[in-house]
């Protein structure tokens, strides 16, 4: 039988943990995000009033979802650009794949975007005979290793160089010799500068969606984006519902926010606006340009009310990189294309609570993630209310209902759950001098396995209570 | 028109079955409204971005931060002096010129040894070395460039390895709210198709997080601004 996604997760989880190469890389990689991110806050006057201006802005965005997508297609057609809606992943990837196919499309570049990684794009494209160029550098290595982006904004921030250049060696250069990562960044731009210049389709995401002005608002720091935009004659953005946003001006907050959140930077390098396909007059860009918005699960979202603000992320990664759990597990372990909590929250929406339920629980809902959120999702709470949504929905394994039965039970007769204590703390005590303590036998298995025996008290919490209180 | 608008979008649902269905689904969604918020939203007044006073030196500052080379010149003939300083700086190679009066005007003050291809002569080759372009705002609070389609289009600033820029202090806005405010009201998206704010070469943290300079784009940005006319 295939192991479920939790048995994966635990699995995972435990080798990730143990790893201590990749701790020590995660832990470099989070110590310079974090310095980064305090500094880039202290830059910002009032961070808090910026957060609570972002989550206005999306949440007046969200309230009004049907209306400013409707503003913003009716501005892209006018334009010449064509837009198309996609109920699912399954309509999404295929109406871009026939769209290659009809245009003769033999290699695309793709700018870096989580929804294609949602859609499974890329394999879609390649079922088909064509070429398709991951072009954001980290992508570009977890492309060449065969995984998914280790992390959604730094996609391959679980290698470091001497594995890069290993890589590149194996697939790009044999003759690489410097692990420099300035040589190995120029080795990837010599290799994709060939891509840029014969792909006939750019595909990209889009940070946000102006309703206003019509906008797709693309941020990457490294120029392929731009290079993506301006160059091959067709330009494909795929794109979430849940991305538009009212007014043009609400950039102006949003960008430094999200670049702050990002990588602690001030503003991302690129912070560039496509209105369209290229005008009458204008010497290069995209001569035909689509919009495919995506639902797939987010309208269902949409109408949760409870959790109905999960759609306000904006994609930036915060929540990732403060995670004790994420930290410890890195990315892949999840499983999923969103990972860390914000991942947890979505994923059961996106694919399904009774397979994706773990996640939630595998927190220990410290609320981290919910205080550096620059849109204020609360996020460790959506944790809990999936877990109790999970419940709801009859999810949970019959073990884990037969033990809350039988405490259920316990609870509402203190005889039996005296008797229970004791027999626990003789049976348990009576396991450990046997040196059982960790295997099969020992009901505290899951703690005990990679620890010292949790220590046993003398005497039960009302016997001490009645002993140090009731006396006085 | 009206009636155009109405055939265009029915020919939208024509081809897109899934349109009215997404449509209708967030309708039925917001039927049911989100619960308010714990805590009061930003309160208007709160003040998010440190004030800036002086535009030029927090302009000059930032692009100290985003490794941006800022030479302030004073006149047209110092500005073309130092253009042509920067150009004897870089490896040969054909330069990219956007055709501009006040751009072929400096050039020919420079009497550059390469070759220029002029941006009406068509979009910048991938073997260029340089492009030297204008920009329609300079952003102090970011130090930033807002380029659009019209700065010699959309490849210019980003194919070549330097990318020089010729402005203004007239051009320089203090913060990205009044340049985006700005584009919004003069419509300048419905004009051109292309606009970015552009602080810094381009550049990537991708290995390890260890900041390189020159991604994809260009590893210098050199913006000549220009104190007086």
């Amino acid at each position: 039988m295939n192991p479920t996604a939790a048995q994966r997760f635990l699995e995972n989880a435990a080798l990730k943990s143990a790893d201590l190469v990749h701790r020590e890389i995660i832990r470099r990689g989070m110590d310079s995000y974090d310095a980064a991110h305090l500094q880039g806050r202290a830059r910002i006057k009032d961070w808090e009033a910026a957060r609570a201006r972002c989550q206005e802005i999306k949440r007046e965005a969200i309230d009004h979802l049907d209306r400013y997508l409707l503003q913003f297609e009716e501005q892209v057609v006018a334009r010449g650009g064509q837009v198309y809606w996609a109920a699912n992943a399954q309509e999404a990837s295929s109406y871009v794949t026939d769209l290659a196919l009809r245009l003769g499309v033999r290699t695309v570049v793709k700018s870096k975007s989580m929804v294609t990684e949602e859609i499974h794009l890329s394999r879609a494209l390649e079922n088909e005979g064509i070429t398709v160029w991951e072009t954001d550098l980290g992508e570009f290595i977890v492309q060449l290793r065969n995984e998914g982006p280790y992390h959604i904004v730094t996609p391959a921030m679980h290698l470091n160089r001497g594995q890069i250049a290993n890589l590149f060696r194996e697939k790009l250069e044999p003759g690489i010799t410097s692990d420099d990562p300035a040589d190995l960044m120029a080795v990837a731009r010599r290799k994709l500068r060939e891509a840029f210049f014969t792909a006939e389709m750019a595909i990209s995401g889009a940070n946000f969606l102006v309703a206003d002005a019509g906008v797709v608002a693309i941020s990457t720091n490294e120029g392929n984006g731009r290079l993506c935009t301006s160059v091959p004659r067709i330009h494909v953005v795929v794109t979430g519902i849940e991305k538009v946003i009212p007014r043009l001006e609400d950039l102006a907050v949003l960008w430094p926010v999200l670049a702050t959140s990002g990588t602690g930077q001030g503003i991302t390098t690129y912070s560039t606006m496509i209105a369209g396909p290229r005008l009458p007059g204008e010497i290069d860009g995209a001569e035909q340009f689509y919009v495919v918005l995506v639902d797939n699960g987010r309208s269902q979202l949409l109408a949760d009310a409870e959790q109905r603000e999960v759609l306000h992320c904006i994609r930036c990664g915060a929540c990732l990189n403060i995670c004790p759990v994420f930290r410890h597990v890195g990315g892949h372990t999840y499983g999923t294309t969103y990972p860390g909590p914000i991942g947890s929250v979505l994923t059961p929406h996106l694919n399904g609570i009774r397979e994706f339920k773990h996640l939630s629980f595998a927190s220990s809902l410290c609320g981290a993630c919910s205080s550096v959120c620059p849109v204020k999702i609360d996020l460790h709470h959506h944790l809990l209310q999936n877990r109790r949504n999970a419940t709801e929905a009859g999810a949970t394994a019959w073990s884990e209902r037969l033990t809350f039965r039988m405490w259920r039970l316990a609870m509402v007769r203190p005889w039996l759950y005296v008797l229970g204590g004791w027999w626990m703390r003789r049976a348990l005590r009576m396991l450990y001098r046997l040196g059982l303590a960790g295997t099969v036998l020992d009901p505290m298995r899951a703690w005990n396995r990679h620890r010292g025996p949790v220590p046993l008290p003398a005497e039960s919490f009302r016997a001490r209570w009645r002993k140090d209180h009731a006396a006085k | 028109m009206p009636q155009n608008k109405q055939a265009r979008t029915e020919k939208t649902s024509a081809g897109n079955p899934s349109r009215d269905l997404i449509l209708g689904r967030i309708r039925q969604a917001l039927l049911t409204s989100a619960p308010e918020l714990s805590a009061p939203a930003a309160p208007s007044g709160r003040v998010i971005f440190e004030p800036i006073h002086n535009p030029l030196e927090r302009f000059q500052q930032e692009c100290i931060a985003n490794l941006t080379e800022c030479a302030l010149t004073t006149d047209f003939v110092s500005s073309a002096q130092h253009l042509a300083k920067v150009l004897a700086s870089l490896p040969a190679g054909e330069a990219f010129v956007q055709d501009d009066s006040a751009l072929r005007r400096l050039v020919e003050l420079t009497s550059p040894a390469r070759s220029i291809r002029w941006s009406s002569e068509g979009a910048p080759r991938e073997a260029s070395q340089v492009t030297v372009t204008l920009a329609e705002t300079l952003i102090a609070q970011t130090g930033s460039i807002l380029v659009s389609a019209s700065c010699g289009g959309r490849g210019a600033s980003v194919i070549a390895p330097c990318h020089i820029v010729y402005a203004t202090v007239a051009q320089l806005v203090p913060d990205l709210a009044t340049a985006l405010a700005r584009i919004g009201q003069e419509r300048k998206l419905d004009r051109h198709s292309f606009a970015c704010v552009i602080s810094g070469s381009s550049r990537t943290a991708d290995i390890e997080k260890i900041l390189v300079q020159g991604a994809h784009g260009p590893r210098r940005l050199v913006v000549i601004l220009q104190v007086a006319l």
